[in-house]
């Protein structure tokens, strides 16, 4: 047992993507060729580079449950700007307001000691109840088309939510694994107290994480947006679910401390392929809803058992 | 079927792997009815993997458990419990959100009907069990309010509580102070009366000689032999441990200081509960010990000082000018490293390497392009030299840090802060759990520091540690002063006293 989940902390998800190609590339001759492939990968960028945040959240011991309201923030506040400001204006402005936002909950979650499940959940709320508020509950449509140049054009015939995923991908993964930030983040995550006495700033370096966090999800909302020229104030409705899938199906642990950004990125490839699979085979929106809370509860489970299997303070804590 | 010489219970041929680790190996082990059987050796030489294994928390990869001439599996820790086997681990097994009282019981609470528990019988049932071993816990009182000999004790009470027919105790004695090991000693001794089976793990091996019958020494995963207590010395133990013959561990003194040049001066210090109106110094290149027991407050004063908890009132000045600590993180600006007694709690950095748990106060200086990327040749090379210097045993040093042997990570815990360069060490516990070479490694740290001009802070439940390696001791009881000693008065028949409230002295 404890064999098996150490090779699958290591190449789990690689064998999932491998299966799944091997599936996909048997039902659908499409799939063989190389358009489908940076489509389904372009599809799971989204996910991918919110889940990015999300991995840096959980290895800091917490999780942020309001990225798709963020998103929806970012696309309002695009669309309303845009006709004054221009676009790059119009996302200078939506990016900060995010960070801004992530800002007030990593403040609630280390000043005030709020549960962070609780604190952005709440924050899910008032986002897109002011987002509705802001727009009266409608979309906007933008007519400013060079906007599109940001998320829906390509770039040496790769789709730009690619690069940008690729770009995002190496930042995260250098800063979590080769700066004191990062492991900073995963100290605090290890064990807060320990990092505390340490004289590592706790308080601080959650906070950088909760912006983190509501930056990725900003970015993702101007992609989409500029996709699809509308500002959306209920972007992505239970996205949410899908990024807390892909970082614990990349096989970084919910009990903290440990982050794997590589696993992170091909996860999110992978659930974009359930997604294409599922396509294919007709299947009705609701299964696929369907399939994503059954891959979460799995990586859940995987989850649960390697830090029940390989982690020896928890065997001890067994209750007898 | 009764076997003859009245063995108990009966390890053979016992085997145990871990990823690239033989932790055990062929080792054969048996404990008589009423005996206490000392099980010793260096940090990582398989004790608490030993023990593990006949509590239940890990499975054997070779060999068997014969209890009364029948073959047994323990596959679980309520198997164990079942077969009346109770284990004290040497990190502690309570759960920190209940009460001292469902801990206790857990697993056993006394019901009302089939699902009620009967909150008055497992409170007056704890209330007694605790009172048997003159422990002043209020049963109701949660696990995470109680100190680390607090929690200790509990663990005692627990298993005291399951009429076992075997206790295995990991170095109970370690985070203990010496009336509460006075009182242990003794329900050992009526334990064993009763014909009770106790392994009896510990580092400190006069205890062994005090309470064993027989001693078993393990080295690197194999029995290396098993002898009567009464025909055999602790010099040979201590050969035998290390496998080869060693003289004498003790350090030697530290230089007596000449100027005394003040470095932090605490005045009238308060803590709710704790410290009432405490003053003292520290000079540079002191050594100065705290001694006291249970209740002392000794762990709150000094956790109060380095910032991680909140005094009432009072003021402490460093190197001439007033300071207000609030957190540890302006403690270690000021140039103030803390070793902590809580390992477990507020040592571990459990999910992350043997190297990265070493250098994670220092990781900053570590760093190329402003403090931000982390130089790893610089942090292996930090590592590499304390590792050497502790003798850290490790399979790897991306080795996780909980799968060392627990005196290995608490080396690691120490290295951590003397690698961080301070001018002032506060140190509580600091050789708890540790085995004699690196005990004497540590003490020789110590005094190399000292005589470098680093001044550092002890508390220690140890007497002979104070008493050898102090230049001055402060004993405090029930946190006001009690008596101060230095190298010319100091002995520990006096200091047992002051740490128990029947003598006051003082020198200045
Ligand atoms: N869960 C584990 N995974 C990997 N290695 C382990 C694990 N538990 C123990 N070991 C290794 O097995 C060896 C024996 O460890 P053990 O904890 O039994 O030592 P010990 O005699 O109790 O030492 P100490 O005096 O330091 O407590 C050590 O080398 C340790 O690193
Ligand atoms: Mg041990």
């Amino acid at each position: 047992m404890v064999k098996f989940l150490k090779l699958y902390e290591k190449i789990g998800i690689f064998i999932l993507i491998v299966l799944a190609s091997i599936f996909l590339a048997i039902v659908s001759p499409n799939f063989r060729n190389l358009d489908t492939i940076l489509g389904i990968i372009m599809q799971g960028s989204y996910g991918a580079i919110i889940a990015f945040g999300m991995t840096y959240a959980i290895t800091s011991g917490g999780l942020d449950l309001s990225v798709e309201a963020v998103m929806g923030l970012t696309s309002v506040i695009i669309a309303m700007l845009i006709p004054t400001m221009g676009f790059v204006g119009a996302i200078l402005i939506a990016i900060t307001a995010s960070c801004f936002v992530g800002l007030i909950n990593g403040l609630l979650i280390t000043k005030m000691d709020v549960n962070p499940f609780i604190t952005t959940l709440a924050m899910q709320a008032i986002l897109r109840g002011a987002s509705l508020l802001i727009t009266g509950g409608r979309q906007i449509v933008i007519s400013q088309k060079e906007f599109m140049s940001i998320g829906a054009t390509e770039l040496f015939h790769i789709p730009t939510p690619i690069v940008y995923m690729v770009v995002l991908f190496i930042i995260f993964y250098i800063i979590l694994n080769m700066t004191t930030f990062g492991r900073h983040v995963a100290a605090t995550g290890s064990n807060e107290q320990a990092a505390k006495m340490s004289g590592l700033n706790v308080s601080l370096i959650k906070i950088i994480v909760y912006i983190l966090v509501a930056f990725s999800a900003s970015i993702v909302g101007v992609i989409r947006t500029s996709q699809t020229l509308i500002g959306i104030p209920t972007m992505a409705p239970g996205f949410t679910l899908n990024v807390l899938t892909i970082a614990i199906l990349g096989g970084t642990s919910l009990a903290g401390g440990k982050g794997n950004l590589i696993g992170t990125l091909f996860a999110g490839i992978f659930i974009s392929m359930i997604y294409y699979g599922l396509n294919l085979l007709y299947v009705q929106i609701f299964y696929q809803m369907l399939a994503v809370g059954i891959t979460l509860l799995f990586a859940l489970f995987i989850d649960g058992l390697r830090n029940r299997y390989l982690n020896v303070a928890r065997i001890k804590g067994i209750r007898v | 079927m009764m076997n003859n010489n009245n063995i108990f219970i009966e390890l053979k041929n016992i085997r145990k792997i871990f990823p690239g680790v033989v932790a055990l190996e062929n080792v054969d082990f048996d404990v008589r009815y009423g005996e206490v059987h000392a099980l010793v050796g260096e940090n990582g030489a398989g004790k608490s993997t030993l023990i593990k294994i006949l509590g239940g928390a890990y499975q054997l990869d070779g060999g068997e458990i014969i209890i009364e001439g029948k073959p047994v599996t323990i596959g679980s820790t309520s198997m164990a419990q079942h077969l009346k086997i109770a284990v004290i681990y040497q990190e502690f097994n309570l759960v920190p959100d209940l009460s001292v009282a469902e801990n206790i019981f857990i697993g056993r609470e006394p019901k009302i009907g089939k699902s009620f528990i009967n909150w008055r019988k497992i409170n007056n049932d704890a209330a007694e069990i605790l009172k048997k071993l003159e422990i002043d816990i209020n049963p109701r009182k949660f696990i995470s309010d109680l100190s680390v000999a607090e929690k200790q004790m509990v663990e005692i009470a627990k298993s005291l509580s399951m009429d076992a027919r075997l206790i295995v105790m990991d170095e109970p004695t370690a985070t203990l102070t010496e009336k509460e090991v006075v009182k242990l000693f003794s329900i050992i001794k009526e334990l064993k009366a009763k014909g009770v089976s106790i392994i009896y793990i510990s580092h400190r091996l006069d205890e062994a000689f005090e309470l064993a019958d027989r001693i078993t020494v393990l080295r690197d995963g194999r029995k290396i032999e098993t002898k009567k207590i009464s025909e055999t010395n602790q010099n040979e133990i201590v050969s035998l441990m290390v496998g080869k013959i060693v003289k004498d561990y003790f350090v030697g003194k530290k230089e007596e200081i000449n100027e005394k040049e003040i470095v932090m001066e605490v005045k009238n210090y308060n803590i709710a509960d704790s410290i009432y109106d405490l003053n003292f110094k520290l000079y540079k290149g002191e050594i100065l010990g705290f001694a006291g027991v249970l209740g002392s407050g000794i762990h709150h004063l000094l956790r109060s000082i380095y910032g991680v908890s909140q005094k009432t009132s009072g003021e402490v000045y460093f190197e001439g000018k007033k300071v207000e600590i609030n957190s540890p993180s302006e403690a270690i600006n000021l140039g103030i490293g803390f070793v902590t007694e809580d390992r477990k709690g507020e040592g571990l950095l459990n999910d992350m390497s043997v190297i990265q748990n070493l250098s994670i106060i220092i990781i900053k200086t570590l760093t190329f392009f402003k403090g931000m990327f982390i130089r790893q040749k610089d942090e292996f090379a930090v590592f590499d030299n304390m590792a050497k210097e502790l003798n850290i045993k490790y399979a790897n040093i991306n080795q996780r840090i909980i799968y060392l042997s627990g005196g290995n990570q608490q080396k690691v815990i120490i290295g951590r802060t003397l690698v961080s360069e301070c001018k002032v060490l506060i140190l509580l516990e600091p050789t708890r759990g540790i085995d004699v070479g690196a005990k004497a490694e540590i003490h020789k740290i110590m005094i190399e520091l000292a005589n470098k001009g680093i001044s550092i802070i002890m508390a220690s439940s140890e007497l002979p540690e104070l008493v050898n390696l102090t230049d001055r001791c402060i004993v405090l009881y029930k946190g006001k002063f009690a008596a101060e000693f230095n190298r010319e008065n100091m002995n520990e028949e006096e200091l047992v006293a002051a740490e128990i409230g029947k003598l006051s002295y003082a020198v200045n």
